[in-house]
């Protein structure tokens, strides 16, 4: 089997979000001889890349995407510790702690958002729903992350996003990190008024917005 | 029907699960396994499809997938599972002619069909949008209620108390949620209709505690409280909460559901066979008098795209063709008041409603999450609307849902915002200004010399 098609076969597994034959194509690199970062790079990177595409053209959906991003953590749960063993460090894009604030349960664009994030490289740190403003920051601080993605669909619950930002400047780290703000009742205008870094009116805005904001 | 107490009972007491184990190994999997074997395939070329037959396969897909997935409980963490059987049981023994309001405003809930000509029921208003003043607010539900074909009000939503931020699940959310109910009554009051049904009680409150409060000042048996699950195929204790508190009251509720196309459930198909799976979840766990959906699509925010559209065609004509539950619709728009494109936006989705058996709440404009981008206009032209088609065949509605996409659809991503309330309305007398009202008239004219489309004589701006 040539180096291609042990690389193509990573990144179709990541398509697919197909964990086993993901494994099994990792195996066939490493005993092929191909290097971890082209494992990683050259093989299941494009997959990811990939996955994100088809999103964005509505070709897939939230499931693909998770399925996706989780056949990707479970490889780097292997890939990782080799990394380290070999002495190579992988660069990250960057690291997001996400979540959707107190008060408010809606799930699903705060997920589509943490999948396309993950899709474009990001570490992703998912607090969940009804998340109070202090974990936030907590968790920011505990991982060192790059950003803060708050999401909230409610009108009622917008104010939290809000509370997020007083928390981090009564703890004297507000400019430590990006604050993206989105959800349904949320706009730019909403965003400006309290002081957030950016808002995504979509997934594929917030990933922009995330890239702008780790190159900066 | 089982028992709401048994549903609480299987929420305490069903098998344990993780959310994540529900949605990507339990609802996927089922979902795409219903969608493959009754052959349920998206047709963008007809947003509204004349097909019985995918109609009705559309809803044993919906019913076997509930069977087989049942409802996630998040406080518990368990499935609250249903059998074939009891879901049958529940579909048996749901609601007919219930009746919403009182004295003069009473209205019957019709039971309608694809094709029908019975006339829909409307609710009228701004759609839980936000609003930024009292006056507004009062303004806008007198504007509203003076509508002739307007049988619920739908409030907005208050965003402020005293020039405090309303937040969920504090003192100004009870204080909100009050407010709502008082000030709802005194614009209905002011415009003669004191016995209007409120249908989306209350949508200041987000949480049980509020509506409870809201209870107390105003909502009355014949009114609905609004109460929904979460996406996708899931309830929380908050929800349920609100369930056992309306139960006890004797209240009416509006049980909505509003699939996210692009999330769980996928596209098109999916959306569809989740929509009406959710019906019986509606009988069964929200004890509704009525379906209330709205499948919205993930990136836009709106319900009146291609897809989604298509989705609501064949997922009510599903649900109205096998289900006892009436249906009636709720759209997110994505351009604001004042513009050609928000007449368009709501008109398919309403078309589509009406001629595949359902009835309709318009409409929210701006995705019904813009501060004051609302207004009586459209929302009373989409009711002309939903009256003007009843009867019509699906076959002609799809052609001219087929030309409104056309006109509309290239500009979703980017639509005009149009004016705030106080931009388009007068907020002394709550009339709207000459060129709005210029506008609304050349919409109705193009739509009659384009369509062949006869509206009501009986509106107030005539």
């Amino acid at each position: 089997m040539s180096n291609l098609s042990i690389l193509e076969q990573l990144g179709v597994a990541i398509i697919a979000g197909d964990k086993d034959n993901l494994h099994k194509a990792i195996d066939s690199a490493l005993n092929e001889g191909i290097s971890l970062s082209d494992i990683i790079e050259q093989g299941m990177s494009p997959g990811m890349k990939e996955v994100g595409e088809r999103f964005a053209r509505y070709e897939i959906y939230l499931p693909e995407m998770m399925m996706a991003a989780e056949a990707w953590e479970n490889a780097m749960k292997i890939l990782e510790p080799k990394l380290l063993e070999s002495g190579v460090e992988r660069k990250k894009v960057g690291s997001v702690v996400i979540g959707t604030v107190k008060g408010d349960i809606h799930s699903i664009g705060k997920n589509i958002v943490g999948a396309m994030l993950k899709m474009n490289g990001f570490e992703v740190f998912d607090l969940g729903v009804d998340v109070a403003a202090s974990a936030f920051v907590t968790k920011a601080e505990e991982v060192g992350a790059d950003i803060i993605a708050a999401s909230a669909l409610m009108s009622t619950t917008i104010p939290q996003q809000k509370s997020i930002i007083e928390h981090l400047q009564a703890r004297g780290t507000r400019n430590k990190y990006c604050v993206l703000v989105g959800g349904g009742s949320t706009s730019q205008e909403w965003a400006d008024s309290i002081g957030a870094d950016g808002y995504g009116r979509t997934a594929g805005d917030a990933a922009i917005l995330a890239l702008k904001a780790v190159s900066k | 029907m089982i028992s709401f107490w048994t549903v609480v009972e299987r929420a305490l007491n069903g098998p344990i699960c993780t959310e994540r184990d529900f949605d990507l190994d339990i609802f996927v999997p089922n979902l795409r396994k219903v969608i493959e074997k009754y052959d349920i395939k998206y047709d963008p070329q007809n947003p509204i499809p004349a097909d019985d037959d995918l109609a009705d396969r559309v809803w044993e897909a919906g019913k076997e997938f509930l069977a087989e997935t049942g409802v996630y409980c998040i406080d518990t963490e368990r499935r609250i599972l249903f059998s074939l059987k009891e879901i049958e049981g529940a579909l048996e023994s749901g609601p007919c002619g219930r009746v919403f309001g009182e004295g003069k405003d009473a209205r019957i809930m019709p039971k309608r069909t694809p094709e029908d000509s019975t006339p829909p029921w409307c609710s009228v208003g701004p759609t839980s949008s936000p609003v930024s003043t009292e006056i507004f607010y009062v303004n806008l539900v007198k504007a509203h209620a003076e509508n002739p074909l307007g049988d619920g009000i739908t409030i907005p939503c208050l965003t402020t108390v005293d020039g405090q931020q309303i937040m969920g699940g504090s003192p100004l959310g009870i204080e909100g949620a009050i407010r709502a109910v008082l000030l709802t009554r005194e614009g209905m009051r002011r415009a003669g209709r004191p016995g209007m049904p409120i249908v989306n009680g209350v949508t200041t409150a987000a949480r049980a505690q509020e509506h409870i409060a809201a209870h107390h000042f105003g909502i009355r048996r014949t009114d609905a409280l609004e109460i929904g699950t979460i996406h996708e195929m899931k309830i929380d204790f908050d929800s349920l909460n609100k369930v056992a508190f309306s139960l006890a009251a004797g209240n009416l509720i509006f049980a909505e559901n509003g699939v996210i196309l692009g999330g769980y459930a996928g596209g098109p198909a999916g959306v569809a066979v989740v929509t009406a799976a959710y019906n019986p979840v509606d009988l069964l766990i929200l004890r509704g008098a009525v379906q209330h959906p709205f499948p919205t699509h993930f990136d836009l925010g709106i319900t009146s795209a291609r897809d989604t559209v298509w989705a609501r065609a064949v997922a009510n004509q599903a649900v109205t063709r096998n289900s006892s539950l009436p249906v009636v619709n709720v759209g997110y728009s994505a351009s604001g008041p004042m513009t050609k494109m928000l007449f368009y936006e709501h008109s398919a989705w309403v078309i589509a409603s009406i001629v595949s058996g359902g009835s309709v709440e318009v409409g929210a404009s701006a995705r019904g999450t813009a501060l004051d981008y609302t207004s009586p206009v459209e929302p009373l032209y989409a009711s002309e609307m939903a009256h003007a088609v009843a009867g019509m065949s699906r076959r002609e509605a799809n052609s001219i849902v087929s030309c409104l996409l056309d006109k509309y659809e290239a500009l979703l991503r980017e639509p005009p915002i149009g004016k705030k309330y106080q931009e388009c309305c007068d907020v002394v007398t709550g009339k709207p200004n000459k060129d709005f009202l210029s506008l609304y008239h050349e919409v109705r004219q193009e739509m009659t010399d384009q369509f062949g489309i006869r509206f009501t004589a009986a509106s107030p701006y005539i």
